[in-house]
């Protein structure tokens, strides 16, 4: 999205520069706008970045959170993050979550977007069930998903009655089921915006090409690969950084439906750092932590839009 | 011309914005709540809070009901905040200025620990001396000051009663039916399992999920090998390396194999999930502790039943039984405890003293403790207080009163602490231990190693 | 898109995504099932006569609507800028906001105890409502930003050459072409606000304040749970905002459609 959103920026500005006499006189006629954006600067950038000072400093400290008198002991909470196995297996999970919710969510969120616009009936019956997830909070949803999914659960249940009652199992209790289970309910929730992003976006190519394709005697596959995904591809890069920050930022639902666990399996930065500043007290540890995340976040977005922008001029 | 009027629009365009960024720090600003204050307060009248995650509030609107019949001027608003979310509340609460007048305490580096918290507790020597006398120590359970005391000598919270873990609790109507019998030993605790399993009925339920409840578990399987132990090594003066946990964590890892555990058993917690299909008559058996014997009660067994979301509840008399000798060395059965909760006066309250009268009022005087007493929650604080027994409508008295009775006398002799003596990075290293040694992902030597080589455990 | 010609054809379609809907719709189908279980639509009774209902129903409107109103008024304002008015260093600041998109509440959270108290703001609607808003604003602004790009610059300068300044061509001009995406602004913050656990949880602590997230609490006690009423409370707190979607659905998807996120 960022890759996007600077490109459109230089379509604003230079093409015009290059046509005529306007070009010149806009730079002087568009008004100033400090002011127009000074509020949303002062909220979200003053209250944001203080926090991350804030925290920066917290890093540094040995502290419970409550203690009038912490001691400060420099970089020994990052030295602490690079040595301990759970902040590794966290990444791990983050990337594996990304990557896996990611290709899955997008192949979904596509394929809907394309059947519901194919004149099925009842249209907007599916679309509720597939946004409604997305209105749903994580605390109202995750004890659901903790019942459905418990040995003698739901799933267990319809595996058995469609014959596949071998595949029974725990599937929280085990560390090589559970993180699965969690990132299927990632899936369940975000995939209703990845499809109305994607409707939305499909909407927009015209029907013209779809048509001038049909003529020339394109099926629907090839219309979907030749037409439609490129089409859509501003859309993908977008929601592939949002995903990212959304896996960085994942929270709600393995602390509610997994608490981490078992063994850490589904333990998350998000968890982990929750778990270390509130119910262990080590809120200099959690800091860093916190630091860490965001380190990687901006890592993330740099890596991200760099490699959006190469492509968009390879295009 | 021009350019006057851009900069007419300019101005314009500053005067709105300045008025919106006027108007949201004004809004900010306007936030500010002010509290009306009266420095100290009088002990026999004010508006006190009460935060806690115990009792359950209904038990809690007892308590309050009984103290309003002597301090009819002193209202008391209790609130229950939820386990899970205990400590993110109440942390902001105690450094704001309109934080609860008095909250809950623990010993130990868990919930609402006395080591993170001490410092907003006032210290309660004075008014307990006044209460019950210089000798007030001799008057109360034993367990309770010491958990609740500092390093430094301050007493941060008044005990308002205990609990214990150990025994097991029993769904007799299940052992009926199978005629079946509570297990005494391991190879009987696996025996019945493999029946109730022919049965298709859960036979023991564990959240082992839980580090917490897991540790229970396992401290009773070492204390049945070698009592007291368990408390050395948590306050450093024995080792976890000892052949002795060898044993019990490898007692505790097979019993993810031997059939006692419920599979799925890792991926359960102890509340809601255990306890929900203990009391929905699912499971025959549980580790849970005296808290339990709340639902030994018609109202309290009725209650609870419904709340596992059963229609039309019908309770059945849950039992306590010993923990079963699995290590057969024939030690008496495992028991341990501490002050369930401590009631603590914030140092920032505006109604110190109110606050004051109401802490201990519940935790020393004889009519308040015979309440806590009766409510079967917590054992009182005070040891010459009982359940009086003619006041309270048991399920099922000829098959609970004795067991109850016998707890609760043997519960007053135990001074080996459940939580107090572990702190917060022992609880941690625990918490991994057991799950790494559950999961199979350690070998109890392995998981030992580690946890003994953890620093700041002792 | 798909070309289905034949009866057959269609019928087909139609099958695949009803069985690709499936899955989606097992766990609302378990939510609903599991609040009916146990004591059935009592269960329901139970839940909407709790006495503080209507209370954390105001206040939950009220966090809500303050972060709605502020987000809307925020994000217009600094989108317009960003889009149309000149400023120098613009996708510096820009991107200053996109950073503050990948910070999770958790780790707002101690920050955030301190100041609140020492601005006084603890146990005020603004503790939820500000955070809350300061979250929601980076990613609107990207929203509206791209819409805004997306309404070409001659209508707004042909408005300014008639005379109008910059104030009456925001107002006259953008606000009314981004009503779609002010719908799409709207259903994202109040699922955002409405759905939120952590702040109010945390910042809220009088009962008179306390917002309807924390409703199924009264049906957690430390020894019990009762998932039936859990599940109840949480049906009851979804349907205003399912109901806020289908009003605003139409608006919302032509927001979004208009190159919001491309």
């Amino acid at each position: 999205m960022t890759a996007t959103t600077s490109t459109r920026t230089l379509r604003v500005g230079s093409p015009k520069q290059a046509g005529g006499d306007a070009p010149r006189k806009r730079p002087l006629l568009q008004p100033r706008g400090y002011l127009w954006i000074l509020p949303a600067l002062v909220l979200s950038v003053g209250l944001i970045y203080y926090c991350i000072g804030y925290t920066g400093y917290i890093s540094t400290l040995d502290w419970n959170g409550t203690a009038p008198d912490p001691t400060s002991v420099g970089a020994a909470n990052y030295v602490k993050v690079f040595q301990d196995p759970v902040f590794w297996e966290a990444i791990q999970h983050t990337i594996i979550s990304f990557l896996v919710t990611f290709v899955i969510q997008t192949a979904l969120g596509i394929l809907f977007a394309v059947l519901l616009h194919s004149k099925v009936r009842l249209g907007v019956v599916y679309k509720i069930v597939l946004f409604v997830p997305v209105v749903l909070a994580p605390a109202i949803t995750a004890p659901v998903f903790r019942q459905i999914f418990a040995y003698d659960g739901q799933f267990n249940w319809v595996l058995t009655h469609v014959g596949l009652g071998g595949l029974a199992q725990p599937w929280l209790a085990q560390s090589s089921t559970a993180l699965p289970v969690i990132m299927s309910i990632t899936i369940w929730q975000w995939t209703g915006m990845t499809f109305i992003l994607y409707y939305a976006a499909m909407g927009q190519i015209e029907t013209e090409v779809l048509e001038a394709a049909r003529i020339d005697g394109a099926g629907n596959i090839r219309t979907l690969v030749s037409i439609i995904w490129p089409g859509i591809r501003g859309t993908t890069i977008a929601l592939a950084t949002l995903s990212a920050i959304g896996a960085l930022k994942t929270f709600d639902i393995p602390y509610l439906v997994s608490m981490g666990g078992p063994n850490f399996a589904t333990e998350f930065l998000g968890t982990l750092i929750y778990r270390q500043s509130i119910p262990l007290g080590n809120v200099g540890y959690g800091a860093a932590l916190s630091i860490m995340l965001l380190v990687l976040a901006l890592i993330m977005g740099i890596f991200l839009n760099t490699r959006g922008r190469e492509k968009k001029e390879v295009r | 011309m021009m350019f006057q009027s851009s900069v007419a629009k300019r101005r314009r365009s500053t005067l709105i914005v300045a008025l919106g960024v006027a108007t949201s720090l004004a809004l900010a600003l306007v936030g500010c709540s002010s509290s009306t204050a009266t420095a100290s307060g009088s002990a026999t009248s004010g508006k006190i809070t009460w935060w806690g995650w115990t009792p359950e509030i209904g038990v809690g609107k007892q308590y309050i009901a009984a103290f309003n019949k002597v301090y009819p001027n002193i209202t008391v608003t209790y609130k229950q905040v939820a386990t899970a979310s205990y400590d993110s509340v109440i942390r902001p609460a105690l450094a704001s200025s309109v934080g609860p007048d008095v909250f809950n305490m623990a010993p130990g580096g868990g919930i609402g620990s006395i080591g993170s918290y001490q410092g907003s507790a006032v210290d309660l020597t004075p008014v307990v001396t006044k209460a019950l006398g210089s000798n007030w120590k001799s008057k109360v359970a034993p367990i309770g000051p010491s958990g609740l005391t500092t390093s430094s000598g301050k007493l941060a919270a008044l005990s308002v009663g205990s609990t214990f873990a150990g025994p097991m609790w029993i769904n007799p109507d299940l052992f009926a039916k199978y005629n079946l019998t509570p297990p005494k030993t391991l190879d009987e605790w696996i025996s019945t399992c493999q029946a109730f399993k022919s049965h298709g009925v859960t036979c023991f339920e564990q959240g082992a999920g839980d580090p917490g409840f897991n540790m229970d578990l396992i401290h009773a399987i070492s204390d049945s090998i070698q009592p007291g132990l368990w408390t050395q090594a948590s306050t450093g003066k024995a080792k976890w390396t000892n052949p002795v946990f060898v044993q019990a964590w490898t007692i505790f890892q097979k019993m993810f194999s031997n059939g006692i555990m419920q599979t799925g058993a890792l991926g359960t917690q102890q509340y809601p999930d255990v306890n929900n299909d203990f009391l929905a008559g699912k499971t025959a058996m549980v580790m849970m502790g005296t808290w339990y014997m709340q639902y030994s009660t018609s109202a309290g067994a009725t209650a609870a039943v419904s709340a596992a979301g059963v229609a039309n509840a019908k309770p059945f008399p849950v039992v306590s039984i010993p923990f079963p000798d699995v290590a057969g060395k024939g030690n008496p059965a495992p028991l341990f405890g501490d002050a369930d909760f401590g009631l603590a006066v914030n140092v920032k309250s505006k109604q110190q003293k109110a606050a004051e009268t109401f802490v201990t009022w519940l935790a020393t005087n004889e009519k308040a403790q015979q309440v806590v007493s009766n409510a079967l929650n917590d054992i009182s604080a005070l040891t010459n207080v009982s359940p009086s027994w003619p006041d309270i409508t048991l399920v099922d008295s000829a098959k609970q009163q004795s067991t109850l009775d016998a707890l609760i006398k043997q519960a007053g002799t135990v001074t080996e602490p459940r939580l107090g003596a572990i702190n917060k990075a022992l609880g941690q290293a625990l918490g991994v231990a057991s799950a790494s040694v559950a999961g199979g992902k350690a070998t109890p030597q392995q998981a030992l190693a580690t946890l003994q080589a953890t620093p700041g455990i002792g | 898109m798909f070309e289905a010609r034949t009866r057959r054809a269609k019928v087909v379609l139609q099958i695949v995504i009803t069985l690709l809907v499936l899955p989606f719709l097992f766990p609302l189908i378990a939510m609903v099932q599991g609040s009916l279980a146990g004591a059935g639509w009592q269960n329901y009774l139970t839940v909407l006569s709790v006495p503080e209902l209507p209370l954390f129903f105001r206040n939950s409107a009220v966090v809500a609507l303050g972060t709605i109103v502020i987000v809307y008024a925020l994000t217009m304002l600094a989108a317009f800028g960003f889009s149309k008015l000149h400023i120098r260093g613009k996708e510096v600041y820009f991107w200053m906001l996109l950073a503050a998109l990948t910070l999770p509440e958790v780790v707002l959270l101690t920050p955030l105890f301190s100041t609140t108290t020492t601005l006084n703001l603890y146990n005020t609607y603004w503790a939820v409502i500000l955070p809350l808003a300061a979250l929601q604003v980076p990613f609107t602004i990207l929203l509206a930003r791209n819409f805004m790009n997306g309404i070409p610059d001659e209508l707004f300068d042909a408005a300014r050459v008639d005379g109008a300044g910059t104030v009456k061509g925001f107002w006259y001009i953008i606000l009314p072409l981004t009503r779609p995406i002010a719908a799409a602004i709207i259903v994202l913050t109040l699922i955002g606000a409405w759905n939120d656990y952590l702040l109010p949880l945390v910042f809220l602590v009088d009962p008179t304040t306390q917002t309807i997230t924390l409703l199924p609490q009264f049906f957690v006690g430390q020894f019990s749970n009762d998932q039936t009423k859990v599940l109840a409370s949480a049906v009851i707190t979804a349907i205003p905002e399912i109901a806020a979607y289908l009003c605003l659905q139409r608006l919302f998807e032509r927001g979004l459609s208009a190159g919001a996120l491309k």
